[in-house]
């Protein structure tokens, strides 16, 4: 029993996480139909920034939180109105090349400032507290909350917000957005820059407790694709989940079974996504719109 | 409408495969990018390096005969960028050395210079193959040196020995490797099986009584879990739990649980760098603390200690090689000169892989010293043949090509420092045993 609580605290904790990372990929895809594939190297982007701050002035690394957001709510916006607005309308081919090439030069041009030494942040929120046999690490609790407090705000800021609003509209039905007086290409620009800064957060999150290093992104994008699949295009209720079910499945499996557990969560992760893929395409909890239409031009 | 659905879905389709195909490298572009270390006599495309390092050549008093191509694909990118950056310090570094200093290999009194190619495998076993069946047909280098890791060293030995090039390696510990019979694999370091064997024999000598074993499921930490189970079982150690996981592995929470709950003395974990950040980090939030944790790659180099600080105390670690060790040659001198000597050049500390990678160039050109030619057949005997003492430590092949004569050492991380702990004769200083709680650090 204690085992079992403290494998489902594990998947909970690692689930909180994997519904931060893969929001702004999930976001990004659902409002302009474009698949992030450089999403793992933002987040690496936003946990070496996070890495910085900490080794060399001696930040607390979830205060880093402070200076990350902005940082790549800048970064984004500025490579959405570059970059991204130029081939938004085009085929899917096509921003898949380009986000692939924008992994390939992010990954190296960290390589080549940083090394591709494997670095930590050493952050004040360690420890654990002990409930009977369980045992509950206070830096990913931190991490959950932080992520819930991150999942939150967007939730609010899209459903509750004039501007939120409008990125919803323009994810529904683009034209009429249009009609309505949207601007769009501002819209889109504010999307990618809101989700990229989420992004990096999830980068400054994963940093006290996973190695960071320049390939560390393709995994997580891999992850993403995969709750997003679960989940529904820019559903938030849908990421929770999404993330919980494989948080949780990747802890139970690699606790119960013996030798090979970790290995065959992993197997069986991408096992449920294509049972879901097959059987519900839209995912489990719908979302900014069906993914049938998340190419509508 | 359905035909768009069916687009979507088949881009995520591919996407898929992309993804996976690529694995942890998928954003390693790099391939075929020459990075040619040596001084580049030879029309070598594109590197800054050439202009300067030719003048240097001529310095060196007896007239230059010739070239010696040598080709190596190394990791630039993808997981094992960190430890294929030393195996190239360590390639070059003897490169330079043999250009500048020692005045070209000599083969019966001729003097060659010797020219590294190199590629990015970007740590993927396939291109590593293909990297280097191009270094062996376009390139036609004259021999090869290996890759980092054990996974590549497998599949670039088979495309060598497909084409009877001699490949000399110094990355590539695990048993599989040498189990093929191949005749053209040569590895000076001690093989994988026996990485844990003075660590655990030191601690069985402490009174510890279990063990549980956790390792990433490729060639290396497989062969030396192997030998850690093989080893407790020697030393009348009790194995209460054995766990895998994959190279891409993001959490090792479940394992430590699992591991925790059985209350082990020591821990072993086998993996590269990454995973001993990870498993530190996972037993310290988990409150497991076995008596002692024996994990390899990580603890042996010391930007371990830069990174995870105090929580690095009391872990064991394997070693190859540490500057303060005894060995001695005429080449660099003691272990220390070599230590020095790379300090100054790379303006870091040497890690085992560096000096491993030093010593395997090495032996290939004392081989090709000894065989006086440049004749496959002559380099392999010679090689077969080799009985030479290094900075690196004794080195003697056995009929498979594995280095039979190197002990391995054993260090433990001692308020930040690496000391050596075992073998008896190679100890600095003492054991601590048992590890202190995290909290008490």
């Amino acid at each position: 029993m204690d085992q079992f609580l403290q494998a489902v605290i594990n998947g909970i904790m690692l689930g909180g996480f994997y519904a931060a990372m893969m929001l702004g990929f999930s976001v990004i895809w659902g409002v302009m139909g474009v698949i992030n594939l450089a999403h793992g190297e933002f987040i690496m982007v936003g946990a070496y920034a996070t890495w910085v701050l900490n080794k060399e002035f001696g930040w607390e690394p979830f205060y880093a939180l402070a200076v990350v957001l902005p940082l790549m709510f800048v970064v984004g916006y500025i490579i959405q109105l570059v970059l991204i607005n130029r081939i938004v309308d085009q085929p899917h081919l096509v921003s898949l090349l380009v986000t692939f090439g924008l992994a390939i030069i992010i990954a190296n041009a960290m390589k080549l400032a940083y090394s591709a030494d494997p670095r930590l942040t050493e952050t004040g929120f360690a420890g654990a507290w002990e409930l009977g046999n369980v045992t509950v690490p206070v830096t990913k609790t931190v991490i959950l909350g932080v992520a819930l407090v991150i999942m939150g705000s967007l939730w609010a800021f899209l459903h509750r917000t004039k501007t939120g609003k409008s990125i919803r509209a323009a994810a529904q039905n683009k034209q009429a957005a249009r009609i309505v007086g949207i601007d769009i290409k501002k819209i889109y620009a504010l999307t990618f820059g809101i989700c990229i800064a989420i992004t990096g957060a999830a980068g400054t999150l994963i940093s006290p407790t996973q190695a960071v290093f320049p390939f560390m992104g393709p995994p997580l994008t891999l992850r993403a694709f995969a709750i997003t699949a679960l989940a529904g295009l820019g559903s938030i209720p849908g990421a929770l989940m999404g993330g919980m079910v494989l948080g949780l499945v990747e802890s139970l499996i690699g606790i119960y079974v013996s030798g090979i557990g970790t290995n065959l969560a992993i197997v069986s992760a991408f096992v449920l996504l294509v049972v879901v893929l097959v059987t519900r395409p839209q995912g489990l909890f719908g979302g900014l719109r069906p993914m049938e239409e998340a190419q509508p031009l | 409408m359905k035909q768009r659905w069916f687009n979507a879905f088949a881009l995520m389709v591919v996407l898929t495969l992309v993804a996976a195909a690529c694995g942890d490298d998928s954003d390693a572009g790099t391939e075929g990018q020459e990075t040619t270390a040596a001084p580049a006599t030879t029309a070598a495309p594109a590197t800054t390096a050439a202009p300067a390092t030719t003048a240097a050549g001529t310095t060196a008093a007896p007239a230059i005969a010739g070239t010696i191509r040598i080709g190596a694909a190394v990791s630039e990118t993808g997981k094992y960028a960190r430890e294929g950056k030393d195996t190239r310090q360590g390639y070059n570094l003897w490169a330079d050395w043999v250009n500048e200093e020692y005045g070209g290999v000599n083969i019966g009194g001729d003097r060659y210079e010797v020219e590294i190619v190199m590629y990015d495998d970007e740590g993927d076993p396939d291109t590593a193959a293909n990297l280097v069946e191009k270094l062996i047909t376009e390139d036609q280098v004259d021999f090869l040196l290996g890759p980092y890791s054990s996974g590549l060293t497998m599949s670039t030995s088979a495309i060598a020995e497909k084409y009877g090039v001699v490949m000399v390696e110094g990355n590539g510990a695990s048993e599989t490797i040498f189990e093929r019979g191949f005749k053209n694999i040569f590895a000076v370091l001690t093989p994988a099986g026996n990485y844990t064997q003075s660590a655990l024999k030191l601690l069985s000598d402490q009174g510890a009584k279990t063990v549980v074993v956790a390792y990433e499921d490729t060639a290396f930490p497989t062969s030396v879990a192997n030998g850690a189970l093989k080893w407790a079982e020697e030393y009348g150690m009790e194995v209460l739990g054995v766990e895998t996981y994959p190279k891409d592995v993001a959490d090792v929470s479940a394992i430590m649980t699992k591991f925790r709950d059985m209350e082990p003395d020591v821990f072993v974990g086998g993996g590269h760098f990454n995973d001993a950040l990870l498993f530190v980090r996972a037993a310290k939030e988990l409150n497991f603390t076995p008596d002692a944790m024996v994990i390899t790659v990580g603890p042996s180099n010391p930007k371990f200690v830069e990174e995870v600080g105090t929580d690095a105390n009391y872990i064991l670690g394997p070693t190859q090689w540490e500057g303060t060790m005894s060995w001695e040659d005429n080449w660099f001198g003691t272990a220390e000169d070599y230590y020095n000597r790379y300090s100054d050049k790379w303006g870091e500390a040497p890690t085992y892989q560096a000096a491993e990678s030093t010593a395997t160039a090495l032996a290939l050109m004392a081989a090709i010293e000894q065989a006086g030619t440049l004749d496959m057949d002559a380099v392999r005997q010679a090689l077969f043949d080799l009985d030479i003492m290094t900075f690196y430590g004794p080195i003697n092949f056995d009929d498979t090509g594995k280095n039979a004569a190197k002990p391995m050492g054993a260090i433990q991380i001692q308020d930040g420092v690496i000391n050596v702990v075992a073998p008896v004769e190679a100890a600095v200083t003492d054991l601590q045993f048992p590890m202190a709680p995290w909290t008490a650090r």
